[in-house]
């Protein structure tokens, strides 16, 4: 298991120089910041000077090995635009992402994998027809205007529930969150569930389709006949047997759900990561956007170590072969 | 002979497909007593196994039973509640299957499973739990049961997955175990194996067994009493030997002469021409009539099932009856 671990490692770096590289070739070939930086009517020496402050008349491969030199020294440089470091910048904003990511992937797999269950153990019922109708609907749907019809639902016309920001925060282990406070609670809810809808439908899908097929398994058959209870079947031999691509998608969804919340941060004035990054984008603010991009690189090796070690510990045929 | 334990009468169990309906067992009756080792044979399809799993009533739609009873001990099993038949399944009537890598949880440790089988009936400490599971698994043969009990299936030789499904399958001390061709998966030489285990493992707890098998030989191995079935009927049945020595359905005799063991040395196996028919589309009468060199013209009408002491054969012209002797064929 640990030299599983170190080899994974090890990958992870080389995965990350290739990631760096990659974005640092890509953010460079976008325009130039300077036009964004400075008024157009500026000096031909203001202009020169601003260019050597962010080192931009250094050649590209230079500019890689320093850029590459500062991420080693944990120095991610100033954003352009709010001209403050960028690690605080996005660290400042990254609490508010990762509290609706989190209630939101934990929301949908925790509902929607025993729904999923239910409706693979008893096709035909008419609840497991309403569960397969919700999860369409979660999936055809687009987000942004699902998040449109629940503010205008919750927030406008019922007025039950705040329809942006992150409301109240308190801190905890040093960091502001909103989950920690009711008012924040009642701002994180309706963006959590907009979030977490195409999450669930996909839950539901999987663990449904699960089931299905392990329902018909000589192992059920075999736990039946030594007289079981349906319980004990579908909680400790179906859920175990269906774990791995639910596992799986949850740690993708995890990642892709960090790294791009963008459009429900939008509509919900939701003060994250992704509502940063598409103003970085706009206004080409390197920095941010680099920094940004290693960033997500970084959560989704991480995600994906953890699933792997996740599968030996749920698959014991896996833990095996990798100790051979 | 000592009392019945199960007793089967016929158990019909029909399964509603898109082709039409079909009866998977039709008319099926038969006993077992305590102790007994019955062998149940028949080619694929000929409703061995869902006659095995009606008496369970571990019978999935499409299919259901739709007539016969299946008694325990004098009490009705068929129409029980699910909570009821529940508490017969493993405890009273276990069931053994034919694959142990398909059987076996490939995610649970043994332990785990084996704990999971006896909490279905009594609740008991882990510990208590463990130490029962240990002492069955040393029962049918897993050395180091107290270490092994702690791995997973696929850390055990296909031989010793069987042992462990056998094990659970004893774990509550069920009357009667009906094995659904638990050796057809595994080596030859394993098979021995488990076969000779297996009976005097039946003897030593005087479990009773219902073994079900394409394999007339394997089964004369193991069961004293045979029943044969073709395309969901029940068409002989009789004490092992005497059916062997002297089969009375052409079908049975069929059997026979396909078997190497039981074909003489120099001579080719003789095949029983044409197969099996389909059980939506049943020829009228005689299910076996269109393959059967003796058939005649009354064998449109279906033979009724006719005893002749402890043998019984469904065929208006069976082969080789004793009596009367003007009718012995040479």
């Amino acid at each position: 298991m640990l030299g599983f671990v170190i080899q994974r490692v090890l990958q992870a770096l080389v995965v990350m120089l290739v990631i760096s590289a990659l974005v640092f070739m890509g953010v460079y070939a976008v325009g130039n910041p300077i036009d964004v930086l400075i008024s157009p009517d500026a000096t031909q020496i203001i202009r020169e000077q601003t260019i050597r402050a962010y080192g931009l008349d250094q050649p590209l491969w230079k500019q890689y090995l320093d850029f590459l030199a500062r991420l080693l020294s944990g120095n991610f440089g100033r954003s352009f635009v709010y001209n403050m470091p960028v690690l605080d910048l996005i660290f400042s904003r990254l609490p508010a992402t990762i509290e609706l990511t989190l209630a939101a992937v934990f929301g949908a797999t925790l509902l929607g994998v025993p729904l999923g269950i239910y409706a693979g153990y008893r096709p035909d019922s008419p609840i497991s027809k309403t569960i397969m109708a919700v999860s369409i609907l979660g999936f055809s749907v687009p987000t942004f205007w699902i998040g449109l019809v629940l503010i205008f639902t919750f927030a406008v016309t019922l007025g039950w529930l705040p329809a942006g920001n992150r409301g109240e925060t308190a801190t905890l282990f040093g960091v502001e969150w909103s989950f920690v406070t009711w008012n924040g609670l009642t701002h994180l809810f309706l963006p959590a569930l907009n979030l977490s809808l195409f999450k669930f439908a996909m839950m539901v899908r999987l663990a449904r389709a699960g089931t299905r097929e392990t329902m018909l398994t000589d192992t059920v058959k075999f736990a039946r006949a030594a007289g079981e209870s349906e319980w004990t079947i579908l909680s400790r031999h179906v859920l175990r047997l269906i774990a791995i691509p639910i596992v799986t998608v949850f740690g993708l969804e995890l990642g892709s759900t960090l790294a791009f919340a963008v459009v429900t941060e939008t509509i919900f004035s939701w003060p994250g990561v992704g509502k940063l990054i598409i103003d970085s984008i706009a206004t080409l603010d390197r920095p941010v956007m680099v920094a940004y991009l290693m960033l997500v690189a970084f959560f989704f090796i991480m995600i994906n170590l953890t699933v792997d070690i996740a599968y030996a510990a749920l698959d014991p045929r896996l833990r095996t072969r990798r100790a051979s | 002979m000592s009392s019945r334990l199960l007793e089967v009468s016929g158990l019909t169990t029909r399964f509603e497909t898109r082709s039409g309906a079909l009866n998977a067992v039709e008319d099926v009756s038969f006993s077992v007593s305590e102790g007994e080792i019955v062998g149940l044979v028949g080619e694929s399809g000929s409703g061995k196994s869902v006659t095995g799993f009606s008496i369970l009533g571990l019978i999935d739609p499409p299919g259901r039973i739709v007539s016969g009873s299946v008694k325990l001990n004098g009490r009705e099993l068929v129409g029980l509640s699910h909570a009821d038949l529940r508490s017969v399944r493993g405890r009273e009537i276990a069931m053994v299957f034919q694959d142990p890598s398909a059987t076996l949880n490939p995610v649970l440790t043994i332990g785990t499973q084996m704990r999971l089988a006896i909490a279905a009936h009594e609740s008991m400490s882990k510990a208590a739990a463990t130490h029962r599971c240990i002492d069955v698994l040393t029962i049918v043969g897993i050395p180091d049961a107290a270490r092994r009990i702690e791995a997973y299936p696929h850390q055990f030789s296909g031989g010793m997955r069987q042992r462990v499904a056998i094990a659970i399958a004893l774990l509550n001390r069920p009357r009667l175990i009906i094995c659904d061709e638990p050796t057809t998966a595994l080596d030859v030489s394993i098979q021995a194996q488990i076969l000779t285990e297996m009976k005097s493992l039946a003897a030593r707890l005087g479990t009773a067994m219902i073994w079900i098998s394409h394999d007339l030989a394997t089964v004369s191995s193991v069961a004293s009493r045979l029943l044969v079935m073709y395309a969901g009927r029940l068409i002989e049945t009789g004490p092992i030997a005497a059916v062997l020595r002297q089969p009375h359905h052409p079908y049975t005799r069929g059997l026979l002469n396909s078997l190497p063991g039981f074909a003489k040395p120099g001579q080719d196996l003789v095949q029983i021409p044409g197969a099996m028919p389909s059980l939506v589309n049943l020829p009228v009468g005689c299910s076996f009539r269109p393959r059967c060199t003796h058939a005649q013209d009354d064998c449109t009408l279906l033979p009724a099932f006719a005893t002749d002491g402890a043998r019984a054969f469904r065929c208006h012209h069976p082969l080789d009856l004793p009596v009367p002797a003007s009718e012995a064929r040479p």
